[in-house]
């Protein structure tokens, strides 16, 4: 548990609580000591002065009557003071009259006027006092007094020594004091931060940090916490619920679609079954009248069932093409990366092997990569080099070209022939299932391949178009982009 | 060659009609019994029903089976083929209009043996016939004979 | 002094505006002259004072045995409002005790220095000096002295003992003084103590008188 860490919080309060408790104790000892030490100067200069008096008063007779042998003894009572460093008597004229000293080789000033009088002096760690002699109100002498401060030196060091006591006792009950009083502020604090870490760590949102006694801060801050986590919750549950809904939506969707694809799957197993079957029948029995029934028919009633007979096969291609087209967006869609060149050489080494009469010169550009189902692409690329191959089917020699060019910034892929290309102006036809712009006398085919290509294309997100004009080949493009197709022709 | 029975599963009449005819013209002149649905093609292959009493040894070198039959369709004729010891290995050939993978993987997963697609056009199916009977009548061996 | 010697007699007569540069241009002289004459006077008057006279001292002396002594008890109503330094016989101190007594003021009594001739005249006296001269009628001047109260000093030879109270010695250039208790007290005065500290010996009669 956080408690029996010493968290930075608990250090920081009893840091505090030290720096002030420090700060104050040492500003008052210190203004006590100052004031203390000045009043003991001012003692100190008081009680020189009284000795200097003395000294003084008691040499009036010895100023007066000139014994300066007298003067010398009274001013050697003063060895009984130590902290006396020299004294001396001076006669009116400033003369040094009688000295005493301490020490042989101390210094006494040689000559004091009587201005010098009334006056103390602190220096080089010494403190003078000059006093004027009067007696009976006639200014007689001056005594001089020299002390050092050895007093106030001793009164110093005991008052360091004092205050290192009481600072010390002081700092340690104020640690005391404040360890067992700060816990107030830190439990609530390192809790709540503990909390709050477990909250984050856990992602468990149904912690609550406990509220402290009292109505402060504190317990504003936890009873704020345990609400935003409260909040927390509940929109947690909101969004849990809604993604559940979405999920629910989302399923129900899918059923739907499975359902309409095995729907459409089980139509088109119908359809082919049974559109198929009848056109059997008509086929078979026309070619029975045709063989069994060959004498009475004439050349009119054998073309009449022979144009029985193609229209009944083609019905039953087209019926095979719209299967085809329906399937091709029933199947599932597996994008992957493949080399587009080598699918598009592959194919038109088939065209080729099955037409291999054909003078066609193919232009296929060379390490192109894209992202589509291999089979979907397949099937795209057949048609389209298929209608290439079939629409320059005229030409003696014929020119047919795969690429890519970057178009607005997109890079599209080409099939470009130079065949018999198609009239622009109805471009608008071209994608459209079963809509031709050839007669079936000049190309075959169904009119389903590019409906199918344009399918396939748009279930890969990408554009397709074409440019052409008439005799002068057609160039087909497309691309395989997310983007998605605006306008186009299912 | 006489021996040789073809067992055609087919309820559409004319599609039946245009078969034989296909056979004929491939001079196939195997004896050809059809079945109209399911259940008479399983009655005459375990001799039950209409045909009950039919020696059940004798099976047809190769079965036919159209898959839309009514009461019971084709697949469920193969599955039934399949459970039975007796016609277990015998060659099935699916012949049907629709070529949906997904049918087609019934069809061989069930255990047929061949799937072979009825065309449109009627010269394109006599070819067929011709290559079906010339495979299954004559160049494959059938599997042997229990006795 | 020197402030004095100026406003003496050198003062300009008031005239014209012309003044003013005649003074300034005068003044720098003056000032040079007057700075000369302080100088020399100075070291005149220094050198009278750094060598006080015998008498000099001895009046100062005589002044200030007055202040030692406790004369609250000692003065009579009869003295006035003075206090009186007499001296008897040749006047040793000439004008030297006027000038050293003048102004000063003992017991709140104004000092004055007095010459007497006879010695019932000491009676108005506190302090009197015997001068030597009076070596003779010493034991004369004593015996009238007597039960009044004042103090007698002298620089004769053996004062102390023939009956006087305070005698001046001269100690290696110094004057000192002896003091015969006996006789003070004799006379009721009271000396302090502090001026028997300072004095060269201090005495009683081996036998009361002499």
């Amino acid at each position: 548990m956080a408690r029996t860490q010493d968290s930075t919080i608990t250090k920081k309060l009893t840091r505090l609580n030290m720096l002030v408790s420090g700060a104050a104790l040492l500003m008052a000892c210190a203004t006590f000591v100052t004031y203390d030490l000045f009043t003991f100067r001012e003692a100190i200069v008081r009680n020189l002065s009284i000795q200097a008096s003395v000294a003084g008063s008691n040499s009036v007779t010895a100023l007066v009557f000139n014994d300066s042998h007298t003067a010398e003894n009274t001013l050697s009572a003063l060895k009984a003071a130590p902290n006396i460093v020299s004294a001396g008597i001076y006669s009116l004229d400033g003369q040094i009259f009688a000295a005493y000293r301490r020490d042989p080789h101390t210094q006494l000033p040689s000559f004091v006027s009587a201005d010098q009088a009334e006056t103390q002096m602190f220096k080089d760690g010494n403190v003078m006092v000059t006093r004027s002699i009067v007696f009976q109100g006639k200014p007689t002498g001056i005594v001089y007094v020299r002390s050092d401060l050895r007093t106030l030196s001793v009164q110093l060091r005991r008052y360091a020594i004092i205050a290192g006591v009481v600072l010390a006792a002081s700092l340690g009950t104020a640690l005391l004091l404040s360890s067992v009083f700060r816990r107030s502020i830190t439990e609530p604090i390192v809790h709540l931060a503990e909390v709050a870490r477990v909250v984050s760590r856990d992602k468990n949102y149904t912690i609550r940090a406990t509220r402290p006694a009292g109505r402060d801060e504190l317990s504003t801050l936890v009873e704020s916490f345990n609400e935003m986590l409260i909040q927390i919750q509940e929109r947690d549950g909101a969004l849990q619920s809604a993604r559940d809904q979405l999920e629910q939506r989302v399923d129900e969707r899918t059923f739907q679609l499975a359902t309409a694809n095995k729907e459409l799957e089980s139509f088109s197993y119908s359809v082919s079954h049974d559109l198929r079957a009848p056109l059997r029948t008509i086929d078979g029995f026309s070619h029975a009248l045709l063989e069994d029934c060959a004498d009475g028919l004439d050349e009119a009633g054998r073309t009449h069932l022979n144009r029985i007979r193609a229209a009944t096969q083609r019905m039953g291609l087209l019926i095979d093409d719209l299967l085809n087209l329906s399937r091709l967006s029933r199947t599932d869609m597996h994008r992957q990366s493949l080399d587009i060149s080598t699918l598009a050489s592959s194919i038109a080494s088939d065209l080729r092997k099955a037409q291999p009469g054909r003078q066609i010169e193919l232009r296929i550009e060379e390490g192109l990569k894209a992202t589509a189902d291999p089979g979907l692409l397949r099937v795209v690329l057949e048609n389209l080099l298929s209608n290439a191959w079939k629409f320059t089917s005229k030409r003696a020699s014929a020119r047919i070209e795969f690429g890519m060019t970057p178009s607005n910034g997109t890079p599209a892929f080409f099939v470009r022939d130079d065949g018999a290309g198609f009239d622009p102006a109805y471009a608008d036809r071209l994608f459209g299932a079963f809509q031709r712009l050839h007669a079936m006398t000049e190309f075959a085919g169904t009119g389903v391949g590019l409906a199918t290509v344009q399918r396939i294309i748009h279930r890969h997100g990408g554009r397709i178009w074409a440019e052409s004009a008439v005799d002068h080949g057609a160039t087909f493009y497309f691309t395989l982009s997310e983007m998605v197709a605006q306008g186009a022709q299912q | 060659m006489n021996n040789k029975v073809i067992l055609l599963v087919e309820d559409n009449p004319d599609d039946e009609a245009l078969t034989v005819r296909a056979l004929k013209k491939n001079k196939i002149l195997n004896e050809v019994v059809v079945a109209r649905d399911g259940v008479q093609a399983l009655d005459y292959l375990f001799g039950e029903g209409a045909h009950a009493g039919r020696n059940t040894k004798e099976m047809p070198q190769v079965v036919l089976l159209d898959l839309k039959l009514p009461k019971l369709d084709g697949l469920g004729v193969l599955r039934r083929l399949r459970a039975d010891d007796r016609t277990r290995l015998l060659p099935v050939v699916i012949l049907t209009s629709s070529n949906e993978e997904q049918v087609l993987l019934n069809g061989y997963g069930l255990g047929a043996n061949s799937y072979v697609r009825k065309p449109v056009d009627f010269d394109a199916f006599v070819a067929a016939s011709a290559q079906l009977g010339l495979y299954w009548l004559v160049l494959n061996e059938p599997p042997p004979r229990r006795v | 002094m020197c402030t004095r010697v100026i406003s003496g007699s050198r003062s300009l007569p008031p005239s014209s505006r012309g003044r003013a540069i005649r003074w300034s241009v005068g003044f720098g002289r003056r000032l040079a002259t007057v700075a000369l004459a302080c100088t020399l006077l100075a070291s005149i008057l220094d050198g009278q004072q750094s060598k006080p006279t015998e008498y000099q001292v001895k009046a100062i002396y005589l002044y200030n045995f007055g202040r030692f002594i406790d004369w609250f008890t000692a003065l009579p109503a009869a003295g006035g409002d003075s206090f009186a330094v007499c001296v008897i016989g040749q006047d040793p101190f000439g004008r030297t005790l006027d000038s050293t007594l003048a102004g000063e003021l003992i017991g709140q009594r104004k000092v004055v220095a007095k010459r007497i001739a006879r010695p019932q005249d000491a009676a108005s006296c506190q302090v009197l000096f015997i001068s030597s001269s009076e070596d003779g009628r010493l034991k004369d001047i004593l015996a009238l002295l007597d039960k009044l109260k004042v103090l007698t000093v002298s620089d004769m030879p053996r004062f102390s003992e023939r009956g006087g109270m305070i005698q001046f010695v001269l100690e290696k250039d110094k004057i000192r003084f002896e003091v015969n208790l006996t006789n003070t007290e004799h006379a009721g005065l009271n000396l302090s103590s502090e001026l028997l500290k300072v004095a060269i010996a201090v005495k009683r009669n081996s036998q009361p008188g002499d």
